[in-house]
């Protein structure tokens, strides 16, 4: 295999983590794990690639001299956004509406991402300090109109007097240009533009009609003052890591993870900050979606709980939704991105007593991974839910993270005894399980809410359980929420990563216009042709042969009068013809109705067009993963005896089966209550549930 | 009980209002309702009585109980399984006929345990203005349909009957049975939820967590009201229509563990649709409550038990039978909410553990005009200028008031993108900013109110016509606190035929840039229908927030910020800040500031009283 480039690297950048997979044709799935190393996160990556190195023998540069494709997701530019770490922004937009990015919309930027304890409470909430202040907010004479025409022409003089101003007297090193309605008429954001580089050439400038071409001034606002403060930082932190890596003997491409799943060149990326926000969790839906689809389950609800946070992303018929309001911090934005919804609940998290009634709640405060959870004996005096884990039986003290640290299970009672246990009136194992149950509860009450929401019954989902939390609450949560089964899946500890190699090369271009129901198709297929031309030149640009190219039409429909909007997607050929287009509104009326309920539609009114989307995929070639053939059922060979554990039928501890992960086979089968430890989570299967190992070592959780 | 069930099932029932208000938001599909959140979604005991308010317009959560409870009195042992019932008369329970409640009881295994309930604002409710609001109106039979209680669904079928009926009446049929449906569809998914909760948990137990979660409520209350001092504290709002002034007159009298709203001397009922019922007023007192004093407690009847009011009958906040009251959403009833929250920020002002709680009042003064007629797509175009939910905050004991942060008794509004009503009325916006010395002065600033200034355009009639109740323009409503000044009053001016428009000598003409570069008649309006045709201009300003201290104590560098951010001018900050700021806006003058500070304390008190 000299000089053959036959791996391929996935490498995501976390808050915490830096997770990668190395893949080959015929080999197993090779992982790397290395801490992330903020705001120099290239140094962890590299780290992370040599971890994975090393489990396979070679050093960093022989495998990255091997390697014929690198993928990458970063948390770099939600970092910078944290940490208020962004260029010094200044903001140029329409005159007389100079305030559209400091008032939000009224109270919407105050409450937006709030939970129900600051819904309550308006005294004491604000808004998140704006990226740019008012100082360096410029209004400029012009003005377009609902239409895209002119009817005020731009004043170029003051816009130069006014991007002068901004970098000569305040000091900003970036510039975002949005006017009203440039959505439909982008002519004067360019010319602005232009004059920026012309009088200003150090600065960084982005339009929102290059960033955001979609109606609704505040939130495009918004999403070109992100990707202003946040461009640099992203564009440097591309570059550099394209540099490093061929310094290190890396000569093939860098494809970067978006927040919608797709993967963009690095060069194109590094132009889009705002569309590597939460590019981890979305990869790590995109992952789900592969794994679901690869075992035959179209229909997934992925569940990632870590030490801080839960979240969950649902996956449909094979089809991922789109967050509708996306906000990253409390910064709303608009760009394709896959809806993943959070709670503040993991391991970490804090089980504390409300004041005064004593009844019992987890989180939203956590305890992170320091001083973490006090059973780590890292400092940490709060009782923390891993903590209740451990009192319950769940986990083994002496092989956690595969004996990495031992925990200390007398720390934990004592802590939650007197802070919990002793103040409820409860003895420590009954107080224990009824925490461990209002934590699967509120998890169960969240994907309820979210399976609602998109119009869906949990009760048609495969629950997929990834992270060092959720194995052990799924098999609760999901029974509650009656799913299918339970998937604890092989590559379930770096989700994210693994996700990365399953995506393809995505540009997703969109056309914002009205037209009514009908339009005549030919006028849908004349907007479409400027699209389809740009995105067959883009990927055949990058290598991809036109069999390798799919381009897929969809829109964006609604009810006259409504405010829902519904991207369908379009099944028949294209361009359309009549028959076409036609059936693109049938589906969107199926589509409304399943989505918002049995007789929300509103026909009377008309149906309206709001945006022709394209999406334009590469098709990456996908490692296959080998099956391993089954071997029998019986799982003994594992059994690393019996303990006793909470059972939840039981209501109290009950004896359960222990298992070694590392020494099931494909085929075994674990009848519950029992516990199977793998180096990374714990998976608890409940009473009257069957864990099987499958051909690619998933663990795939049945009721009976 | 058990302190782990009950917090599992607490948990839920807050989720099923969740899941409910989305079912609402997603059937209805109207703009009032998804971006207004002018709606509300609650659970009520078999009694009627409140078991969890869910966060939207306030004011409804102790009148849909009243809703509830005139249901169980009007029909008895005759509420059926899957039966709704529809109520919208502000006699009986209701705030407006705009505002309908659908309620509907839920059975487990044959016998009625609960009830679900909620509201949305009609797109139309057959009155004499579009939309509902009628400032004219000189009684309630002008104000379209109202009923005190129809069955609307029996055993899960709609009766067509009453249906049509309802729709027969109003503008709009088919976005109104949209709303219908909207609020059916919720009530099932609240009902379906509840017996899954039921199921699970048993009746016995279910029912004794709701009744454990209203005693722990009342309870909670009670302690904070022990903490906080006893005593008296006023306010007195008043309400300006057409030159005539109404006064709603509030003394709040707190004693051990109760609270007792008084509205004695208020003005008696007025000849305006201002007014409100008894029903409205405990809702508008209550919308402030909640959110001030309750903001960590679960808001249900057990925070309705230690407090009283008094409304005297034939009074503005207690008004009779046929009393036109279609305005009083943003009359009577808002002044109900300041003045409550104007008293409450008093008291907790006056508590050293609870001073961090105490605001001054927010958003005084909704506008609520009401667009109408045929927009630029050939369509018909009823609706409210969502700007009227933009708000203002009021400032805070340790902090400014947040500009255009909202309003307490709605705490989740937000207003529309004018690219979004730029697109369904053929209206063109010269300007929407914040309004230079809006926010009420003091130790910390009221959050700044904005401005807007609109214009036809594209309008296939040549124009628009508009409601507006606009009260409000001739007396601040957001009052301070703690010595703070009120916001600045709301104002609305027509300017008529802004001929500069169509010069076409003037470049920029058409683009004024504030209300004094718009030449035309200008005149002030604030009660009826008027037009918007041609060149005429509409501007609009909405009220600041209260301040809180004194001015003369804010930080001058926070006054020197202020002006940069445009949000007070110069004169304002040495004026009323005693500030002296540079023409460039550079720097303060520490030494003038202090001699015109030192000025402004003293010529506050007479000469003869100093010495």
């Amino acid at each position: 295999m000299n000089g053959e480039k036959t791996y391929v690297i996935a490498t995501d950048v976390g808050g915490t983590c830096t997770d990668t997979v190395v893949f080959a044709a015929g080999e197993p799935v090779h992982i790397g794990k290395a801490l992330s190393t903020p705001p120099d996160f290239a140094n962890g990556v590299l780290d992370s690639i040599r971890s994975a190195a090393d489990s396979m023998g070679f050093g960093l540069e022989d495998l990255l001299k091997r390697t014929g494709l690198f993928t990458h997701g970063s948390t770099v530019v939600d970092n910078a956004l944290l940490t208020r770490d962004g260029a010094r922004t200044g903001l140029i937009t329409t005159e007389g509406f100079e305030d559209t990015l400091l008032v939000t919309r009224g109270a919407y930027g105050r409450w937006a991402g709030l939970a129900e304890e600051g819904l309550k409470h308006p005294v004491k909430t604000d808004r998140a300090p704006s990226l740019v202040p008012a100082e360096r907010i410029r209004g400029i004479p012009e003005r377009v109109d609902y239409k895209g025409a002119v009817i005020r022409e731009l004043d170029e003089e003051a816009a130069e007097a006014a991007i002068r101003h901004l970098v000569e007297a305040m000091g900003v090193e970036a510039i975002a240009i949005c006017f009203l309605w440039s959505c439909y008429n982008p002519d004067h954001e360019r010319r602005v533009r232009d004059i920026a580089a012309a009088v200003a050439p150090g600065a960084y400038v982005t339009i929102s009609s290059d960033i955001a071409p979609v109606p609704g001034e505040y939130e495009r606002t918004s999403t070109t003052v992100i990707n202003a403060y946040a461009g640099r930082i992203a564009y440097d932190y591309i570059t550099d890591l394209e540099a490093l890596l061929a310094e290190k003997g890396y000569g093939g491409p860098l494809l970067v993870m978006q927040g919608y799943g797709g993967l963009l060149p690095a060069e194109e990326s590094s132009r889009r900050a705002v569309g590597m926000i939460e590019c981890g969790p979305a990869a790590g839906v995109i992952g789900a979606r592969f794994l679901g689809g690869a075992m035959g389950d179209p229909d997934v609800i992925a569940a990632d709980m870590g030490g801080t946070t839960f979240k969950v992303g649902v996956i449909q018929g094979g089809e991922l939704e789109f967050a509708r309001e996306p906000l990253v911090d409390r910064y709303h934005y608009v760009a394709p991105k896959i809806e993943v919804v959070s709670i503040g609940a993991g391991g970490g998290s804090i089980v504390s007593l409300e004041p005064r009634t004593n009844v019992p709640r987890v989180g939203p405060k956590s305890a992170g991974a320091r001083p973490g959870p006090v059973c780590y004996g890292l400092g940490g005096v709060e009782p923390t839910l891993t903590d209740v884990m451990t009192l319950i039986g769940y986990m083994d003290p002496e092989i956690f993270l595969g004996g990495a640290m031992r925990l200390d299970v007398d720390a934990a009672r004592a802590a939650f005894e007197a802070k919990i246990a002793r103040p409820m009136g409860m003895a420590v194992n009954e107080a224990a399980f009824g925490i461990f149950r209002v934590a699967a509860a509120q998890i169960a009450d969240l994907i309820h809410e979210i399976t609602v929401e998109r119009g869906l019954d949990p009760r048609d989902f495969v629950l997929h359980a990834f992270g060092g939390s959720c194995p052990l609450l799924a098999g609760v949560f999901g029974r509650e929420l009656s799913v299918k089964r339970i998937v604890v899946p092989y590559t379930a500890a770096v989700n994210c990563a693994f996700g990365l190699v399953s995506a393809d090369v995505v540009h997703e271009f969109a056309h914002t216009t009205m037209r009514p129901v009908p339009t005549p198709a030919e006028e849908i297929n004349a907007l479409y042709a400027p699209m389809v031309e740009r995105a067959r030149d883009q990927l055949g640009a990058e290598g991809f042969a036109e069999d390798d190219i799919a381009l897929q039409w969809s829109a964006d429909l609604r009810y006259r009068r409504q405010v829902h909007e519904v991207t369908t997607p379009v099944r028949a050929a294209t361009p359309l013809d009549e028959a076409g287009l036609e059936a693109l509104v049938s589906d969107f009326e199926a589509l409304y109705e399943r989505k918002y309920g049995k007789g929300s539609a509103y026909r009377g009114a008309g149906i309206e067009m709001t945006m022709f989307r394209l999406s334009a995929r590469g098709r990456m070639t996908r490692p296959e993963i080998p099956a391993e053939p089954l071997a029998g059922e019986d799982a003994r060979a594992a059994r690393r005896g019996r303990r006793d554990v909470f059972v939840e039928a039981e209501g109290g501890l009950a004896p359960a089966d222990i298992y070694d992960f590392a020494a099931l086979a494909p085929g075994n089968l674990v009848a519950g209550p029992a516990v199977i430890h793998t180096p990374i989570t714990t998976i608890v299967v409940q009473a009257a549930q069957t864990a099987r190992m499958d051909p690619w070592r998933n663990i795939v959780i049945a009721f009976d | 009980m058990d302190p782990i069930t009950f917090s599992i099932i607490r948990h839920r029932l807050f989720r099923i209002v969740d899941e409910a208000v989305i079912t609402l938001k997603h059937v209805s599909g109207s703009a009032i309702t998804n971006e207004g959140h002018d709606l509300m979604v609650s659970l009520y005991r078999a009694d009627g009585s409140l078991l969890m308010g869910g966060v939207g317009f306030l004011h409804h959560l102790t009148s849909a109980a009243e809703a509830c409870k005139a249901t169980i009195r009007r029909f008895g042992d005759d509420i059926a399984e899957g039966d709704v019932f529809l109520l919208n008369d502000p006699y009986t329970a209701a705030l407006h006929t705009s505002d309908i409640y659908l309620v509907a009881p839920i059975h487990y295994r044959g016998e009625l345990v609960a009830w679900s309930a909620c509201f949305v604002h009609v797109y139309d409710i057959g009155a004499t203005n579009p939309g509902g609001f009628c400032p004219d109106a000189p009684d309630i039979f002008t104000e379209g349909f109202s009923s005190p209680g129809i069955r609307l669904v029996s055993g899960g079928r709609v009766n067509q009957d009453v249906m049509d009926t309802l729709l027969n009446m109003v503008r709009s049929p088919e976005m109104v049975a949209l709303d219908m449906s909207s609020m059916i569809a919720c009530n099932n998914v609240a009902r379906e939820r509840m017996l899954a909760l039921i199921e699970k948990y048993g009746h016995e137990t279910v029912d004794e967590a709701c009744r454990t979660l209203i005693e722990q409520s009342e309870t909670l209350l009670r302690e904070r009201l022990r903490e906080l001092p006893d005593g008296s504290w006023r306010s007195r709002q008043y309400i300006d229509v057409n030159g005539e002034v109404f006064k709603v007159n509030l003394t709040m009298t707190k004693r051990d563990d109760g609270l007792v709203f008084d509205f004695s001397g208020s003005s008696p009922q007025a000849p305006h649709a201002i007014n409100c019922t008894k029903w409205a007023s405990l809702g508008g007192l209550f919308a402030p409550l909640f959110p001030l004093l309750c903001y960590d407690i679960t808001w249900n009847e057990g925070v309705v038990r230690p407090i009283e009011m008094i409304a005297p009958e034939g009074s503005i906040v207690n008004c009779t039978r046929p009393a036109p009251v279609s305005v009083a959403t943003v009359g009577a009833i808002q002044s109900v909410n300041n003045a409550a929250c104007a008293a409450i920020g008093k008291m907790l002002d006056a508590s050293e553990k609870y001073a961090g709680e105490a605001t001054a009042v927010w958003h005084a003064n909704h506008f609520a005009v009401f667009m109408f007629g045929r927009n630029q797509h050939g369509g018909e175009a009823i609706g409210i200028l969502t700007e009227t939910f933009a708000g203002s905050g009021g400032a805070r004991n340790f902090a400014d008031g947040i500009d255009v942060g909202g309003e307490i008794p709605n705490p989740i509004s937000r207003m529309a993108n004018v690219e979004t009503l730029e697109t369904i009325f053929p209206l063109r916006y010269l300007f929407r900013r914040r309004m230079t010395d809006s926010g009420g002065p003091g130790r910390y600033r009221g959050g700044a109110g904005m401005e807007i200034g609109l214009t036809p355009h594209d309008a296939p009639d040549g124009g628009l016509h508009y409601v507006v109740s606009g009260k409000g323009a001739d007396f601040p409503m957001s009052e301070g606190l703690a010595g703070g000044y009120p916001g600045a009053p709301n104002s609305y001016i027509w300017v008529k035929n802004n001929e500069a428009g169509t010069d076409p000598r003037n470049a920029d003409a058409g683009f004024g840039q504030s209300v004094d570069d718009l030449p035309g008649e200008q005149e002030r309006i604030s009660w009826g229908v008027f037009p918007l045709m041609g060149d005429d201009v509409l501007y609009l300003r909405w009220n600041g927030g209260g301040g809180y201290g004194d001015p003369l104590d804010r930080e001058p560098g926070s006054v020197l910020e202020d002006c940069r951010a445009g949000v007070v001018s110069r004169e304002t900050a040495a004026r009323v800040y005693g500030v002296a700021i540079d023409e460039d806006l550079a720097a303060f003058d520490a030494a003038a500031t202090e001699a015109r500070r030192r000025a402004l304390a003293a010529a506050r008190v007479p000469a003869e009283a100093a010495e």
